[in-house]
């Protein structure tokens, strides 16, 4: 050590004061400004969030060297956030898995491929003859290509003849999917990014925008600097990053904002801010009986709603609540976005309905700048699971196994006998592992996702892991999932494999294989693929040679569907930055907006169906959306004398889910090198919490010791935890109680207690 | 006020020159030699040490537009263990930056800090 600590404070200082005023105090180390490196680019998404952002993947020397982001991608407009700043650096990481693996005697031995997918086979093949196909399951990713998906699909609903078919979108989306069902009538945003830059108003609720979707993030911030009329409206129970640019802050208590929402609906119609002719035309109101309401009855169900009776309820002022809902009456156009906040609840799907019934009655949605816009956490949960179907109620191009018509298009295309295709839904994820710990499902093949960490209330499930089948194909080791694996396969990462991602704005985008997998890991789709045929099922499988085999299969699915992909053949996707479905043929432009004109479904309406009207919801009887007259449930578990804590769980900017990523970075472990709770200074002073101590944070499912950050973050008994780190693993906290619809678990809330450790 | 705030930045800046003439620069890795990064404690961030020994470089950072959005130090200078930066260099920048117009008359050799400060990232004066 040549140095000691208080010297280089000196010293930095000084440095830093140099550089502050732009003196060039160091010689040479310097290359020119775009200098030509000698470096082939490649055009590429990013494999993070679910915004989409485009990236340039340098390769030299057979090797990626640095990512950029692509300026000619309008999503990001070559601007990175800093997950995807280092991306290039987790392809390299020590923890890579580059070869099989079969745990002998509770050790993991180096095997071969022919090993290890015959050893699969033969104990998956021997469950299904024993116990039935039920008693195997999948368990995919948002992080997965759609070509991965829908080879698990296939493999799984098609050819083994189980629904039990699921993947972690579940855990983050699910509640998104049932507000557009039951809200609009068909999944995913009528909208697109586009409506940012147009947009007078943003409503964020249960979205730190800041941190979980920075390239939005910086697009609002630039886009309210240009014009200062833009108003930002935040409903979330913490201050985050995201507050840098708020307007107006309600913080209600973690669980409780229906209230307000409802109530928002109510100052908009007393008010006059309701678009009256607009209700009339385009929406019906139901009850939560789904029975038809009117207009008046509405307006009586929502009289208990009182800015007074919400604060109550939710502890924000109510004047607050009045101003958010003049906010967003009087502006001329409104965004709302949102992300877990709002989906992890088990009343996640009612809480996506009032935040679209606020644009279904002042019809603001449809226009240039209005939109009821869910983002989403992974970069192929819209693509892959959502359309693709891969959940246990799905098929692939927005079908569902409960629809006789659907089994047999999608049987046809994948050259399985209809009867393979199960009536029944399979098993959501909570259900799934609930019966992996029964003994009900014996076989598991888990594939780029890490449940052990990221399910609720992990520690529940950790039994049926070790105690079943469990089978992980992952492109990192060891995870917290691996540790349980009866057999891990080495997964093609990031540019080690070409395929494609639909982002939150249904656009798709294809990723090239620009170097060679490492070691000897393969693609999923093709571990998917020779796995089939080894399991005895030669001819459905052995057709695909390349990935665009299996997306030019896909695309016959999406043909004729609301999602009409037919249009983004591989050829197209090479050329351009992506395409906005629906893109029903290859001279079609995608679609920026759907439901009204230049949405392509929308224009071959017959005429007298539409009768004149400007916006029809397909997908509903009579195009007609619905207002949801919902109850105002809180959550599962309220705070009590016992635990007197709301626990909520989230984000930081620089780590991302489970951290198997982020976590090999070293500039992204030093900017956060640990999980921390957040505790509100006077509730710390309250309990003899200094910041920096050491204390167990415990709900009724667990006990964790953990650093405490004394900060002004979380309201007053409000407690935080970022979720990312295994070594402090919220989700021994978290509660697996979820919403009956979606079935998305209340990750978001649940009653904790804190104490000194 | 104005001459006593000049002051400190030339004292400032006499400083970093008295010790920076003292590194040198390896020509194209950036990195210090002779000179690191003291120990570092791995359970703090960047941030956190030196919102408390360089409070007034964290602030000029976080009111810059990569402050608001929240990038760390690490993004220029490294992490300070497996790579360290005393003085960045353009390579960072480019990852987002490559469309951004330059002003091609301030001379042949640019780089991003010939025009922007380090820290607030604004112009030079």
């Amino acid at each position: 050590m040549g140095v000691t600590r208080r010297e280089f404070i000196k010293t930095s200082a000084a440095a830093a004061a140099a550089a502050s005023i732009g003196t060039a105090l160091l010689p040479g180390g310097i290359k020119p400004l775009f200098a030509d490196s000698g470096m082939q680019w490649h055009k590429s998404v990013c494999r993070f969030c679910g915004v989409g952002c485009g990236v340039m993947v340098g390769v030299k020397n057979g090797k990626v060297v640095a990512v950029r982001g692509d300026k000619f991608n309008t999503i990001n407009k070559g601007h990175l956030c800093i997950k995807g700043f280092y991306l290039h650096k987790v392809i390299y990481s020590k923890t890579r898995l580059t070869h099989p693996m079969i745990k002998k005697n509770g050790k993991f031995e180096k095997v071969s491929w022919d090993e290890a997918l015959d050893y699969v086979a033969k104990k998956f093949n021997e469950i299904r003859k024993q116990h039935g196909p039920d008693a195997l399951a999948f368990y995919g990713s948002g992080q997965a290509e759609t070509e991965e998906t829908y080879m698990a699909n296939k493999l799984f609903k098609g050819c083994i003849g189980t629904n039990n078919m699921e993947g972690n979108p579940r855990l983050c989306m699910a509640s998104a999917v049932g507000g557009y069902l039951t809200s609009l009538g068909l999944d995913e945003p009528s909208g697109t990014y586009d409506d940012i830059e147009k947009a007078e108003l943003f409503l964020l609720i249960g979205s730190n925008t800041a941190e979980a979707h920075p390239i939005l993030f910086e697009r609002i911030v630039r886009h309210k600097a240009k014009n200062p009329n833009v108003k930002i409206v935040i409903i979330d129970p913490r201050t985050t990053p995201t507050d840098q640019v708020a307007d107006l802050h309600l913080f209600p208590k973690p669980g409780w904002d229906l209230a307000i929402l409802h109530a928002m609906a109510r100052i908009i119609i007393k008010e006059g801010y309701a678009d009256e002719q607009f209700i009339k035309d385009n929406v019906v109101i139901k009850g939560n009986d789904k029975k038809n309401m009117t207009f008046e009855q509405y307006k009586q169900f929502l009289e208990k709603y009182t800015p007074e009776y919400a604060s109550k309820i939710s502890g924000v002022p109510a004047e607050d609540i009045v101003k958010a809902a003049r906010l967003f009456g009087q502006a001329k156009t409104a965004m709302s976005m949102w992300t877990m906040g709002i989906n992890q609840r088990t009343r996640g799907v009612w809480a996506n309905n009032l935040i679209t019934n606020l644009h279904l009655l002042t019809g603001k949605i449809g226009k240039p700048g209005s939109d009821t816009f869910s983002l989403t956490g992974q970069p192929n949960a819209c693509g892959g699971v959502r359309e693709g179907g891969g959940l246990c109620h799905l098929l692939p191009g927005h079908r569902k196994v409960a629809n006789a018509k659907h089994r047999e298009e999608v049987a046809k295309v994948w050259g399985v006998p209809v009867k393979n295709i199960q009536p029944k839904p399979g098993k959501h994820t909570i259900a799934m592992f609930t019966a992996l710990n029964e003994g009900k499902i014996k076989g598991i093949y888990i594939m780029c996702t890490n449940p052990a960490q990221s399910l609720p209330n992990a520690s529940k499930y950790w039994k049926g892991l070790k105690e079943q089948f469990v089978v992980v194909a992952e492109s990192f080791f060891p995870t917290a999932t691996t540790q349980y694996a009866d057999v891990v396969l080495p997964a093609a990462f990031w540019a080690e494999k070409e395929g494609v991602y639909g982002c939150t704005e249904r656009r798709s985008q294809y990723m090239p294989k620009v170097i060679e997998p490492m070691g000897e890991a393969r693609w999923d789709a093709f571990i998917l693929r020779d796995l089939g045929i080894r399991m005895g099922f030669k001819k459905e499988f052995e057709k695909y040679q390349t990935a665009e085999d299996i997306w030019n299969e896909y695309l016959t699915l999406t043909k004729g569907r609301d999602m009409d992909l037919s249009g983004a053949t591989y050829r197209r996707l090479k050329e351009v930055r992506g395409l906005r479905w629906p893109v029903p043929s290859e001279d079609h432009p995608g679609t920026y907006k759907r439901y009204v004109k230049g949405d392509p479904i929308f224009d071959e309406l017959p005429a007298e169906k539409k009768k004149g009207r400007w916006i029809y919801f397909y997908g509903k009887p009579e195009g007609k959306a619905v207002i949801w007259a919902r109850p105002d449930k809180g959550p599962e578990e309220p705070t009590d004398d016992q635990y007197p804590f709301a626990l909520t769980t989230g984000r930081v900017l620089e780590h991302w889910h489970t951290n198997t990523m982020t976590g090999t970075v070293p500039e992204l472990n030093r900017a956060v090198p640990k999980a921390y709770v957040e505790i509100n200074p006077e509730d710390a002073k309250a309990l003899g919490i200094a910041n920096k101590d050491q204390v167990i944070v415990e709900t009724r499912r667990g006990k964790l010791k953990i650093e405490a950050r004394v900060i002004n973050r979380p309201e007053k008994g409000t407690l935080f935890i970022p979720w990312h780190w295994e070594e402090w693993m919220a989700n021994v906290l978290t509660i697996d109680a979820f919403d009956p619809g979606s079935k998305e678990p209340e990750y978001k809330v649940c009653a904790a207690r804190i104490k000194k450790a | 006020m104005m001459n006593n705030k000049l002051g400190k930045i030339l004292l400032a800046l006499a400083l970093g020159v008295f010790v920076l003439s003292a590194w040198q620069i390896q020509a194209g890795d950036g990195k210090a030699q002779g000179q690191k990064h003291p120990e570092l404690d791995y359970s703090i961030s960047c941030t956190e040490c030196h919102e408390e020994v360089t409070p007034e470089i964290v602030a000029e950072w976080k009111s810059s537009k990569h402050g608001m959005m929240n990038f760390g130090c690490y993004m220029c200078h490294g992490d300070g263990q497996v790579e360290f930066k005393a003085k960045p260099d353009t390579e960072g920048c480019l990852s987002c930056h490559t469309g951004s117009p330059v002003d091609a008359s301030k001379g042949g050799n640019l780089q991003c800090f010939t025009c922007h400060q380090g820290h607030t990232l604004k112009f030079h004066q």
